[in-house]
């Protein structure tokens, strides 16, 4: 908030060194190409701040490494950010800044579901591409055809754990606990649907906020399941607090945590008991991918902590729309937009995308890791795409 | 078993609370302000404990240090925030409380991170003890010991002593303790720095429990305890306890009934609306009052 007010007193100061850029353009003997404007929201204060700023990092890191490599089209890109704070109102009101004063046409939004789905249709309206690089909610596709998410929905990545847990680890007994944000509850509403098909029999459900982080009397109800397994939705912040506090009441069930665990904090704050924690939908740091390694090795240096999943998808994202511009041949929106729906095999730092759905969404397997000796381990590929198949437009 | 696991989760959610709210409490009694900021206290206990015990490798060292350091704190709120808009309403002093909470939480973040802080070594976060089948956490149980003997203390001081016998009076009668010749300003002061005190433990030893400190960790706990002085009757430290007990209990015992549906906050707090509707007194306060 504090830093909202900030940028707001620095206006003027902005203004007058833009003003200052562009006379100097107009005088230098070789005026530069314009810059492509990306425009970039993500909630760099209040409680989504943590992954605000792994998002933040991740994408001036694309957009370097695409300037670096040439830029896009003899054109170089410049990203331009707000701070959305996670909130509708803050969302609603960087996008009309960003489609109004930065006149900006391409958009990719490192924002959580609420301000997501919030500028969304403010996008839709103004013609802006958005490419959605996390945000879960369902209303952010359904806003209208300029809209691309770049994550599974929720609903898709609870049926795909349901194939993992009753398919392949084969648990027949689950207990499942959710946290009441749509995210949670979207993915665990999947998992619920589909639990009966592959043999699952959910013996309890339980519902926690995700400010806590004390989770006592769910860990007594799960002791009394006595379930085979148990699924978790959770962020990093609750599932390390959680799955410790199971283990040291000594529940050896196998735990499998849905995409939001995937962070290097998650083992740092579990310690010993996140071993074993199987992560559905969770991004493969094995693969033997230079983009990889070089993501990896310059995020740290960068942030100063190791990547997780929303960095990575924040990343590939912004590439992907670089991709986008270049296959259009032009950055207008129209054009690109029409690329972006026509993607086919576009490698992300997380895997090969297929392609997008009617609806926007995306078409791509679903990797599931392990945490053995305090790293992320592949643990299996989910490939039978008809079982966690996007709704369609 | 079962009701024992939940028993043991809600005596140490409890005694957890309890030693958050007391603080408040005698704020209230003294000041009648809402010591919202007191979780920012709260918060500060957590970040010292697990600052200085990954400096020193000490957790021990952590909990003292943050018993050091936040009555500093705390005095200085009073002394900074507080006294210069005591001749003001009381909303006005609270409304610079909450602003208080609000730039700590930023200013915590800017300093330590947005991801939190976790502890290199937590030694009692991580140890658990198996009685009879009923896993307890060692720092479970240290919350309890600690709140007992803060509490077994606080009562011997305000009773045996002079000094705790002034502060006592100055809580129910500031004006006729202060004709005794009771120093108000200093039992003031004495007020802020044994509530601080009581607050960074409870903090330093949520810490260790989450084996996680991040920007929001006053959160839930200040407007739980919030919550918790009024159903105590504002201003009574017994009721803050039984308040605070009877929280920590209804939150755990409420998950069996209602945990499919609700989180326990949202247990705690259709409890404490249901209980304030039987009785909005509080459970000590007199209706008069």
């Amino acid at each position: 908030m504090l830093y909202n007010r900030l940028r707001v007193a620095l206006r003027p100061a902005h203004l007058m060194i833009g003003a200052a850029a562009v006379a100097f353009t107009i005088t230098s003997a070789h005026p530069a190409q314009a810059d492509i404007k990306v425009g970039f929201q993500a909630p760099l204060t209040g409680f989504a701040a943590t992954d605000g700023k792994s998002a933040k990092t991740a994408a001036e890191m694309a957009i370097d490494d695409i300037n670096a490599a040439g830029g896009v089209l003899g054109q170089r890109l410049q990203l331009i950010t707000y701070d959305d704070q996670a909130k509708s109102d803050q969302a609603i009101f960087t996008a009309n800044k960003l489609i109004g004063e930065d006149g900006v046409k391409l958009v990719v939004n490192g924002s959580y579901s609420a301000s997501g789905r919030a500028a969304a249709p403010v996008f839709q309206k103004a013609g802006v591409v958005m490419i959605a690089a996390y945000g879960v909610h369902p209303d952010i596709t359904t806003a209208g055809d300029y809209m691309f998410r770049l994550v599974h929905l929720g609903p898709p990545q609870g049926r795909a754990t349901a194939l993992f847990v009753g398919k392949i680890l084969g648990l027949k007994k689950v207990s499942a606990i959710t946290m009441d944000n749509d995210y949670g509850q979207a993915t665990m509403d999947g998992f619920l649907e589909a639990a009966p098909k592959y043999g699952i029999e959910v013996i309890n459900k339980y519902s926690y906020s995700l400010k806590d982080r004390q989770f006592g009397s769910i860990v007594a109800s799960v002791k009394r399941d006595n379930p085979d397994g148990i699924y978790a939705t959770a962020y990093f912040f609750t599932g390390g607090p959680l799955v410790s506090q199971l283990r040291a009441a000594g529940i050896k069930a196998p735990i499998i945590g849905s995409q939001a665990f995937d962070s290097e904090k998650f083992i740092e704050i579990a310690g010993p008991a996140a071993e074993g924690t199987y992560i559905v939908d969770s991004f493969d740091r094995n693969r033997k991918d230079e983009a990889l390694q070089h993501f990896f090795a310059e995020f740290q240096k960068r942030a100063g902590y190791a990547p997780e999943g929303v960095a990575a998808v924040t990343y590939s994202a912004v590439k992907l729309m670089a991709d986008g511009i270049k296959r259009a041949g032009s950055a207008d929106p129209v054009k690109v937009r029409d690329a972006l729906a026509a993607t086919k095999n576009f490698a992300m730092l997380e895997g090969n995308l297929n392609g997008f759905n009617s609806l926007h969404e995306i078409i791509m397997p679903i990797s599931v890791n392990a945490i053995k000796d305090g790293k992320f381990q592949a643990a299996a590929q989910i490939t039978d795409l008809d079982a966690f198949a996007p709704p369609e437009r | 078993m079962y009701y024992i696991d939940l028993a043991v989760t809600g005596v140490s959610f409890g005694c957890m609370y309890a030693m958050m709210a007391v603080g408040l409490t005698l704020v209230y009694g003294l000041l009648r302000i809402l010591h919202v900021a007191h979780a920012a206290v709260f918060a500060l206990g957590a970040y010292v404990t697990v600052v200085v015990a990954n400096a020193t490798g000490s957790v021990d060292a952590g909990i003292l240090a943050a018993i050091a350091i936040t009555p500093l704190f705390g005095m200085a709120i009073y002394r900074m925030l507080y006294e210069p808009l005591l001749s003001y309403r009381p909303d006005v002093p609270m409304i610079a409380s909450v602003g208080l909470l609000v730039l700590m939480q930023d200013a915590f973040r800017i300093v330590f991170g947005e991801q939190g802080v976790t502890f290199r070594t937590n030694t009692y976060g991580f140890t658990t003890f198996d009685v009879l089948g009923v896993a307890v956490n060692a720092v479970q149980i240290a919350i309890v010991v600690c709140a007992v003997v803060f509490f077994l203390g606080l009562h011997l001081f305000t009773t045996r002593t002079r000094i705790g016998v002034g502060w006592r009076a100055t809580v129910s009668q500031p004006k006729i303790a202060a004709s005794f010749g009771i120093d108000s300003i200093k039992v003031r002061y004495l007020n802020f720095a044994i509530g601080s005190a009581l607050a960074a433990v409870a903090g330093g030893l949520v810490a260790m429990l989450n084996n996680l400190v991040d920007p929001v960790i006053g959160y839930v706990v200040s407007y739980k305890a919030l919550a918790i002085i009024v159903l105590g009757g504002l201003g009574s430290v017994r009721g803050t306890l039984i308040a605070s007990l009877v929280l920590g209990l209804v939150e755990s015992y409420g998950t069996i009934f209602i945990g499919q549906w609700l989180d326990r906050d949202a247990i705690a707090f259709l409890a404490l609306i249901a209980l304030l509707m039987i009785r909005p007194q509080g459970f000590v306060g007199t209706r008069a009052a």
